[in-house]
């Protein structure tokens, strides 16, 4: 379906190790994805799930004592792994960019805004002052921003909390990047203002032919734009599938408690209890074996203490990490 | 479960804003003159006993500022805030944080590190001299085991529990002196979706048992949708549109409703994004526009809503404050 040209970035048996006083902090174990070139991923879970720690490994910003284990990590066919940092850096920002949460922590206070985008096409680029300046006024046209050249004279703190995510999405698009990794970008928005910035996503990921990894807790945005989802639990991706397949047939039963968590209006009965998940995330320090998931789990038994990480298939690209059959799983849907 | 109208029909209702406005004199630089920021602008309603009445908009319409006036810690700069029919004015302090408690957003910054599970609960009954320390803790135990918090728990501090524990700290403190109405400032747009989950099932049981009036301010309309009652909108200080929670979803009068709610994200893959709200930045609250504010972003705008401001026409629907509205009868 997808050819290798098309894979932007692929990532097999990575695990991110972090040792705290107590042990050592699984935060990311044996995760395996692929970005397709125009499409979109999701990388869904709640805090603490390990989505984060997976963007920031791809990256190279994990914490100082965090430790990267993988069998690769592979951008448009360079294997990231074997890269010096001077030869990552200038791979950042330039071939592979991120934006992040919250837009006031991630842009320097002190600068212009047009400094700062600027500077990355004159580091990556070697461009001048003023090709640099003709592609951010570009760039903040593109995104949505009226009289850019005004807006780049302006200092972080001038702008609406929506400006500034633009101007975070116009800067990650400075250098015409292969692959973007947006880490909620929208949590900190308005409704209203949340919706343009996911169109605006959309539309430039068409436009520029970019591999978007989109990280969130929120299954509503997912469903609406995600192409391929996977559901991280504990560290652990649990399912992976298409947008339809983990909504149509969502298989795990994290995956499935989690769907039923979230209101819907006009299915979920109003004033009724809806579905919820007891319990809390277990600790991720220390070796363990079996589903992380079990403690929480109405369906776990003796032999999820020590199995369940085993792959399964549902269909042709959905599968998904518990003991149980689908037959069973599917069953026992969770009440609602 | 049972509509709005089931509900004991009030007499008087528990809580009233009568054209209540709130004005903040705001400085924009340091040698500006201050302008009047028209926070909440002339806000009327009334809030039934037994419901819960959700209060939705985006960021700076005003939902906080009305918040904390009805809860005693804002004075209207005019109107007036009833409870039960008595004047907010000559109700004491004391007494409006007897009959009115918050629930604030994050439960991270609104308990006190410092102080034991059992300090923070018990708070309110020591500052209202209520019971003897042995029925204090009594009544403690029990507050804790209503909202689902263990009770080894007493004696922990919030940095020991999770999010969703110290909402349930935060829900106990404002249920221990039993007010008759909590206010609830997106109780769970901190927590993750599972632990949402937990916390709307808890209030929704609560309220049934305590029998308890919410107002509940939220940006999530798909949990407003959830819980409430009835649904007030808010935009740039002003109540746009009111009414019951049903009708709000399925009928939205008010352009600026119809708008909130096309960017619900529903959780269906095959419905794509909606199409764009609109595009234009949210104006300047403190030089709101002239006429109808909502009139710059508005898609049905007509010629005179930039002219003059609509009045708000109240009928059996609800609420409705739009020019579209104004003057004729809207048996569509």
């Amino acid at each position: 379906m997808t050819s290798e040209r098309d894979t932007i970035l692929r990532v097999r048996d990575l695990s991110v190790d972090i040792p705290v006083p107590s042990g050592t902090l699984h935060a990311v174990r044996n995760v395996d994805l692929s970005a397709i070139r125009g499409r979109t991923l999701a990388i869904v879970g709640e805090s603490g799930c390990g989505k984060t720690m997976t963007a920031l490994a791809v990256m190279r910003l994990l914490p100082g004592r965090a430790r990267l284990r993988a069998r690769e990590i592979g951008l448009e066919g360079t294997d990231l792994r074997s890269l010096s940092d001077k030869a990552f850096s200038a791979i950042r920002g330039n071939r592979m960019a991120m934006i992040f949460q919250d837009p006031m922590t991630s842009l320097n206070p002190v600068y212009p805004i047009g400094d700062q985008l600027e500077e990355i096409h004159i580091r990556h680029r070697g461009s001048g002052r003023r090709e640099a300046r003709e592609r951010a006024e570009y760039l903040l046209a593109r995104v949505g921003i009226v009289n850019p050249g005004t807006r780049l004279r302006q200092f972080p703190h001038q702008l609406s909390g929506g400006l500034r995510q633009r101007i975070m999405i116009a800067m990650a698009l400075m250098c015409d990047p292969a692959l973007i990794v947006a880490d909620e970008p929208t949590t900190a928005l308005d409704v209203t203002v949340q919706a343009q910035v996911l169109h605006l996503l959309k539309d430039l990921q068409a436009e520029f032919d970019m591999a978007l990894i989109l990280i969130t807790h929120d299954l509503g945005i997912v469903a609406r734009i995600a192409d391929r989802i996977a559901v991280m639990y504990a560290g652990r991706i649990v399912e992976t599938g298409s947008s339809r397949q983990i909504f149509a047939a969502p298989t795990h039963p994290y995956t499935q408690g989690l769907i039923d968590c979230i209101p819907y209006p006009g299915k979920t009965e109003r004033r009724t209890a809806l579905g919820s998940i007891p319990g809390i995330v277990p600790s991720l320090v220390g070796d363990a074996p079996g589903c992380m998931f079990r403690n929480r789990c109405a369906m776990a038994e003796e032999r999820c203490r020590d199995g369940g990480n085993v792959e399964r298939s549902v269909e042709d690209g959905h599968s998904y990490r518990c003991v149980h059959p689908v037959e069973r799983l599917r069953g026992t849907m969770v009440p609602s | 479960m049972s509509e709005a109208s089931a509900i004991a029909s009030p007499t008087v209702p528990v809580l009233e804003c009568d054209r209540v406005t709130r004005l903040f004199r705001v400085k924009r630089g340091l040698f500006e003159t201050p302008v009047a920021l028209r926070a909440v602008d002339d806000v009327s309603f009334a809030v039934h006993g037994g419901e819960v009445l959700a209060i939705v908009g985006e960021s700076g319409c005003g939902k906080t500022t009305l918040a904390r006036m009805l809860l005693g810690l804002l004075p209207p700069s005019s109107g007036s805030i009833r409870f039960a029919g008595r004047p907010m004015e000559g109700v004491g302090r004391s007494e409006i944080a007897a009959r009115v408690q918050p629930v604030f957003q994050d439960p991270y910054s609104s308990l006190n590190p410092r102080k034991t599970l059992g300090q923070i609960v018990g708070l309110p009954l020591a500052v209202h001299r209520i019971g003897t320390e042995d029925e204090r803790r009594a009544r403690i135990a029990e507050i804790m085991e209503l909202v689902g918090l263990p009770p080894h728990l007493v004696h922990a501090y919030p940095n020991q529990l999770s999010g969703g524990q110290r909402q349930r700290v935060a829900i106990a403190r404002a249920l221990a002196i039993q007010p008759a109405i909590v206010v609830f400032d997106e109780p769970t747009s901190a927590l993750d979706v599972s632990v949402q989950a937990q916390i709307l099932n808890l209030l929704m049981e609560l309220r049934r048992t305590l029998e308890l009036t919410y107002i509940f301010i939220s940006h999530d309309l798909a949990v407003v949708e959830h819980i409430a009652d009835r649904v007030a909108v808010m935009y740039l200080g002003r109540l746009v549109e009111l009414g019951d929670t049903g009708r709000i979803f399925e009928d939205p009068r008010h352009p600026y409703t119809e708008t909130l709610l096309r960017s619900i994200l529903t959780p269906d893959p095959a419905l794509g994004l909606p199409p764009g709200p609109f595009d234009g930045e949210f104006p300047d609250p403190l030089a709101p526009p002239s006429g109808c504010r909502f009139h710059p972003r508005c898609p049905k705008a007509m010629e005179h809503c930039g002219a003059t401001a609509p009045e708000a026409r109240t009928d059996s629907s609800g609420l409705v404050e739009c020019h579209l509205y104004n003057g004729k009868s809207h048996d569509r």
